[in-house]
């Protein structure tokens, strides 16, 4: 994550990335349209945003999409640690780069000056029963100042109904909300097996739409994954086949990717006053299809 | 063999409750009674646990057993129970990765958190073996290990006192409850799912009730007159199970837990409940008995051997979630993934009965 050695000493460039925001934000919503524009964009040419490592590499409009990090961005201001507490997910394989270990590298790195720390924890069991109330009882015990919240899975796999799905996601996003707590969302990945399966197709919906009603950033893992099976198609071969390769490879991505969409959307914060409600974060109400 | 009785039944309950509740998702979960109150079939799967050992280590007049044999048979479960629950938890593993291979899908994978041990295999494999690594849905064996392992002391101690036994119980409950004390996780962050701490509260209450129920009429009289507070207790959960009223655990008073519903925990809201619970279900067993037939057999055959029937039903709820992940589920692969798990447990509890019979009958091979 470098985006602020290439931000914060050259403002110029600043103004490129805000509009490369701004563009990102048509783009998603041109992407529900026409998915096929976001490849052509000149500001990020097929190369995936800057910033991310090589193999991580995929465009914005793709990644994520934004929303003010109010919390944070007070944490930061009084020059506290920031507390995240990030649920769901494995390590990445290889204990050495777990997934909180590269969040918190990631963000210390993105954020200089900040000292980040992270409380990494499963939360098995649907949100839609059981698991939302077990939530509260993780983000009362670790008063965070935001949740990095892998969502979805365990509900997509007991087939729970989308509709039920999303109105206990929506209550427990608030409920963390109302207690001065951010929230980042990340849907669940995107696996061949799993692409034309039209529940899980509404289940990632959901947590899109979630976040947008909820205005909550998002990171679009499903998206970011599906573009890069689409890119690596070469490269070596995993013994167990390309889903597996490409799942290890989300894994390796995920704590990147996080990343940057705290730090794209913190820079949102600041660079929106308060007062400015209006225009927070893109009003994603109408759910976008993800593709396949 | 025991002769059925209202024990094994109200366990064989249980364990079918847990076993459709362990399917997450499906068509007969809203008919369980775990989806109208605070407490569930965990509760009472422990309270039976704890009033079992009562049984176990004192005669039917009372008299308890030589102090040597009781701790010796507590130890001789406890290696029993552990054993199940490493059994249990690699066929879990086993039975995720393969689908995931077969499946050609790594999103199973994630499937309770078992995402961790095949991300990092050389730490959670100790994991494995110390208990702290635990999968969603196979955590109630751990707890089960912790509690049988410790039960020898209020055991003893409730040799000289009971009074005594539940006081330590319930000291240490409430210092839990106070200074949150639970058993890590690792590999990982977080504590365990049932804090045993918390929970031994139940078993030992259990043990403690067996003993007074035994030694006077003074605790079946005043089971009698509270089956009305039972009852309210009983209507006011179905209120709050239903109406979604809990409190929120970032606005009550510290200390936090003695005020909340969590489960991990078995907070007082949810001890009270269970309570109530038996109060007003309790005396139904006599009165079901005589007409329920097979049913009550079949509940008390599982009941009889709870420890195999729970292992197996841990995993044929693994089965029955793969099986309603991969067709999409829907009424009719509800009826039959619970009905065969149904029969499944059935035929568990007949198989180790069958097979105590033929061991205690011939020489073994």
């Amino acid at each position: 994550m470098a985006y602020p050695h290439q931000v914060v000493p050259a403002p110029p460039v600043r103004c490129a990335r805000a509009s490369g925001l701004r563009w990102a934000l048509t783009a998603l919503i041109l992407g529900a349209l026409a998915p096929a524009a976001a490849a052509e964009q000149p500001a990020d040419p097929g190369a995936g945003e800057p910033g991310l490592s090589q193999e991580c590499r995929v465009p914005g409009a793709q990644l994520y999409t934004m929303a003010k990090l109010g919390a944070v961005r007070s944490a930061l201001g009084e020059n506290r640690p920031l507390k995240i507490l990030a649920i769901g997910g494995s390590a990445a394989p290889g204990a050495s780069a777990s997934y909180p270990a590269k969040l918190e590298a990631a963000l210390e790195k993105a954020l200089p000056k900040t000292d980040v720390t992270i409380d990494h924890r499963g939360l098995p069991g649907e949100i839609a029963s059981g698991a939302a109330e077990r939530l509260r009882t993780m983000v009362a015990e670790a008063e965070p100042d935001l949740v990095v919240w892998q969502v979805g899975t365990h509900d997509a796999i007991a087939r729970v109904d989308a509709d039920a799905f999303a109105s206990a996601l929506s209550e427990a996003v608030a409920w963390i909300r109302s207690h001065g707590i951010d929230v980042v969302l990340v849907d669940p990945i995107y696996t061949a097996s799993m692409a034309a399966d039209v529940d899980y197709n509404r289940i990632v919906d959901a947590v899109r739409t979630v976040a947008g009603q909820q205005q909550v950033p998002l990171v679009r893992r499903y998206e970011a994954l599906h573009y890069l099976s689409s890119r690596s198609d070469k490269g070596e071969g995993h013994m167990l086949g390309r889903q597996f390769r490409l799942n290890d490879l989300g894994l390796r991505c995920m704590a990147e990717h996080v990343a940057l969409t705290i730090a794209t959307s913190l820079m949102r914060t600041e660079a929106e006053p308060e007062p400015k409600v209006a225009p927070a974060g893109p009003p994603l109400t109408a759910p976008q299809r993800a593709p396949g | 063999m025991r002769d059925p009785n209202a024990i094994d039944f109200w366990r064989g309950f249980a364990l079918v409750t847990i076993f459709i509740n362990h399917v997450p998702g499906n068509t007969f979960e809203r008919y369980t009674y775990s989806q109208y109150g605070i407490s569930d079939a965990a509760e009472l799967f422990v309270f039976l646990a704890g009033w079992s050992i009562g049984i176990a280590t004192r005669g039917r007049d009372g008299k308890p057993e030589p102090a040597g044999r009781s701790v010796v048979r507590l130890l001789a479960r406890t290696v029993e129970v552990y054993r199940a629950q490493l059994t249990v938890m690699l066929l879990a593993l086993a039975l995720i990765a393969g689908s995931a291979l077969l499946l050609d899908n790594p999103l199973i994978l994630e499937w309770h958190n078992a995402g961790g041990f095949f991300a990092d295999p050389i730490q959670s494999v100790c994991g494995m073996a110390l208990m702290t690594y635990q999968l969603g849905f196979f955590n109630i064996l751990p707890l089960y290990v912790v509690l049988i392992g410790i039960a020898p002391i209020f055991v003893l101690v409730g040799r000289f006192s009971l009074i005594a036994s539940l006081a330590l119980s319930g000291g240490l409950y409430l210092a839990s409850l106070v200074f949150e004390w639970n058993v890590p996780s690792w590999p990982g962050e977080g504590d365990w799912f049932f804090d045993p701490f918390c929970w031994q509260v139940l078993l030992v209450l259990g043990f403690v009730l067996q003993g007074w129920h035994l030694r006077s009429d003074t605790l079946r009289r005043w089971s009698r007159r509270l089956i009305p507070a039972g009852l309210a207790i009983v209507i006011l959960g179905i209120v709050l199970a239903v109406t979604g009223i809990r409190p929120d655990p970032l606005m009550v008073p510290e200390p936090r837990l003695l005020f909340t519903f969590e489960k991990t925990y078995l907070t007082p809201a949810r001890l009270l409940h269970f309570l109530g619970v038996l109060l007003a279900f309790a005396p139904l067993y006599a009165i079901l008995a005589p007409r329920i037939g097979p049913v009550g057999g079949y509940l008390n055959r599982l009941g009889r051997n709870s420890l195999a029937v729970f292992s197996m039903g841990s995993i044929l709820s693994l089965i029955g979630q793969l099986v309603r992940f991969q067709t999409g589920g829907g009424v009719l692969v509800d009826m039959l993934v619970a009905g065969s798990g149904l029969v499944g447990l059935g035929f568990t509890a007949w198989f180790v009965e069958w097979r105590t019979r033929i061991k205690s009958s011939r020489p073994r091979p």
